[in-house]
């Protein structure tokens, strides 16, 4: 009863002219960069950032998570017309995606992603809401050794499961951390690392680091990279979207199982959208009657796999939103957005910051309303944006970066700053290291810092109080074994290669 | 493929310098103990981690094979090269030159645009820049240079 009352409050919330407004801005650009391959929603949401020091923080938060799932939509498209994926999460849609585009089923497969990304959003979210209290509360009998344990676990995981190496991986969060100990330290007012910068003091600038990283040095690596795909010329008419019986027949059970999938993964830590969709696709494939059919067109090629990216997108928000520990960097952002409005992220927002928190649930109802309006009447749109080439976009985005970070302070010092960033991330992303985990340890390192010195203090300086409380000895069993199974993993593929190199030579 | 690893190997050196400086760097924080941590704690802590990951990245990579390290100078140097020239460029010449300067400067890395198309480009992008940030957002920024 109460959840019900509070979800009334919080659609009040988000019927406001003003945040629905900032709701549809975020929708539309979302599925615009989700549809745009080459641009990610880190980089919009980074771009987005300066934008929310001048609205509402409960506004704010729900325009970026509406780029953030509106993302999702959108990426299908560019990978069912051109066989190229608008973002991570949608590259496997390709694979059953394009063969029906081919087949002159464009239309079909656009309306069927777009159905499956609504309701695999509408299951994630029903479990957001459903668990999200239990899970605060519990969140408030955490102490700082348990909240520390948490960090370092969603810190490995996040480095680990995603591609990459494991050591380049945590050398990068662990880099983040560093670069988030510079400016003025809490606890004790020394300036560290600061090197004579004033405008150091309060540390690198979050827009700075995400648009230099995320930004700048994506562009770099974007401009001359080939890029293959014909855009077909052929005209999507919503007659053409109407599926078939069979479609809708087909499409059900791999839904359902692809929300699961979705939900699952995505509030998990270290495990997103993109990794929820390849597991919503592989199981889709072992459970199918006749497994042959995928990747040549198959519906359930394409619907799972939407669901499962559309419902972790949802309940990526879980832990970020209860315990104020981010899953992913996109998470990350959200809670800097937060951070930068003085909100302190964690199991006591829900009491504090109602309508913040029920506002945001309500906004991703009406959010994904708008995005079904969208995808399937509006896909004429959408299509001639892919139209645009990249040699027109860049220099635009080059140009929006800098004004966006420019606005923050009024200073060309922090635009300066960007360029230094994007130099140094440009060179980690030419030597393959990830800058998500980077971001992720930038944005966890104060916290972190903070909670590590806390729960020693309370031990006296005793390093065994993470292991003696059950709790966060049990966070940081977790995290042993997520390193130890990528270890085994990394040993594995390497010993793989080198019996392959063996029996080839 | 090149005979070791260069990307790793090159990188694990570069993560190790970063972690040996700031441990090094770090040494004039107080340092503190276990129970009363000083601000030099936790950036040393990190720095010696870097150190020992950037070893674990550099050292196998010596007897590994690897693909060989592709850099974009020319385009890293244009697009920086015209975030560089926009920072200096805003708030000396305005908006409205340092936003067509940028674009110049950044179009030249892409190898399938002329002269006529990055005019256009540029002047159009200057139009929406102001229309968006300065007319929509009413932004406050120096439309030209003043003397």
């Amino acid at each position: 009863m109460e959840t019900l009352n509070n979800l009334l409050a919080g659609f009040q919330t988000a019927m406001l002219p003003v945040t629905l407004m900032y709701c549809f801005i975020g929708v539309f650009l979302g599925t615009l960069i989700g549809v745009l391959p080459g641009i990610g929603s880190l980089a919009a949401i980074s771009l987005l950032l300066p934008v929310t020091y001048y609205i509402e923080p409960t506004p704010a938060i729900i325009m970026l998570a509406g780029v953030y799932y509106g993302a999702q939509y959108g990426g299908s498209t560019a990978s069912i017309l051109l066989n190229l994926p608008g973002s991570a999460s949608s590259a496997i849609t390709c694979l059953d995606g394009h063969p029906m585009a081919q087949q002159g089923r464009a239309g079909i497969a656009l309306f069927m992603t777009a159905a499956a990304s609504f309701f695999g959003s509408m299951i994630g979210l029903a479990l957001l809401v459903a668990f999200a209290p239990a899970i605060a509360e519990l969140g408030l009998e955490l102490g700082s050794a348990e909240y520390f344990a948490l960090m370092a676990l969603g810190l490995v995981a996040a480095s680990t499961l995603t591609s990459g190496a494991l050591a380049k991986g945590l050398a990068m969060v662990l880099l983040g951390l560093l670069l988030g100990v510079v400016g003025t330290d809490v606890s004790t007012g020394v300036q560290r690392f600061t090197f004579g910068f004033n405008g150091l003091a309060e540390g690198l600038s979050i827009v700075a680091l995400a648009m230099g990283v995320f930004g700048i040095a994506e562009v770099i690596g974007a401009v001359n990279r080939p890029r293959e795909g014909q855009l077909r010329n052929d005209r999507i008419s919503l007659r053409s979207m109407v599926p078939t019986r069979d479609d809708v027949r087909r499409s059900w059970m791999p839904m359902a199982r692809g929300s699961g999938i979705g939900s699952f993964f995505g509030a998990l830590p270290g495990t997103g959208a993109a990794i929820a969709a390849f597991i919503a696709y592989a199981v889709e494939k072992k459970v199918a009657r006749e497994p042959a059919r995928f990747g040549k067109g198959a519906v359930e090629g394409i619907t799972s796999p939407e669901a499962a990216n559309n419902a972790a997108a949802q309940t990526a928000f879980v832990p970020t939103l209860t315990l104020g520990i981010p899953g992913d960097a996109v998470m990350a952002l959200m809670l800097g957005a937060l951070i930068l409005h003085g909100i302190t992220p964690g199991p006591l927002l829900m009491v504090e910051q109602p309508e913040l928190f029920w506002g945001l649930i309500a906004s991703f109802v009406i959010g994904n309303l708008m995005l079904l309006v969208l995808n399937i009447p509006l896909i004429g749109l959408w299509v001639s944006v892919l139209r645009i080439p990249y040699s027109v976009l860049y220099p635009a985005i080059i140009v929006f970066i800098c004004l966006g970070v420019y606005s923050v302070n009024n200073s060309s010092f922090d635009i300066l700053q960007v360029a230094l960033i994007g130099a140094l991330g440009y060179a980690f992303a030419v030597l393959s290291f990830e800058p998500a985990p980077l971001l992720l340890g930038f944005i966890l390192g104060p916290l972190m810092e903070e909670h590590f010195r806390r729960a020693m203090m309370l031990s006296r300086g005793d390093v065994t109080t993470f292991v003696d409380r059950p709790l966060s000895a049990i966070i940081l069993g977790v995290t042993v074994a997520v390193l130890a199974w990528a270890v085994c993993r990394r040993t594995a593929a390497v010993l793989r290669r080198r019996e392959a190199l063996r029996m080839a030579g | 493929m090149t005979d070791k690893n260069y990307r790793d190997l090159l990188g694990g050196l570069l993560v190790a310098a970063i972690g040996l400086f700031a441990a090094l760097y770090g040494q004039r924080y107080e340092f503190g103990s276990l129970q009363q941590m000083g601000p030099g704690f936790f950036p040393i802590l990190l720095g010696v981690g870097l150190l020992l990951l950037g070893g674990a990245i550099a050292a196998p990579a010596y007897r590994r094979q690897g693909a060989p390290i592709r850099v974009e100078w020319g385009t890293g140097a244009l697009v920086l090269g015209s975030v560089v020239v926009f920072a200096l460029a805003l708030q000396t010449l305005g908006l409205v030159i340092a936003t067509l300067a940028a674009v110049l400067l950044a179009s030249l890395a892409d190898r399938n645009l002329r002269w006529p198309g990055r005019l256009k480009l540029a002047a159009g992008i200057t139009l929406l820049t102001v229309l968006i940030f300065v007319t929509g957002l009413g932004m406050i920024v120096p439309l030209w240079w003043r003397f």
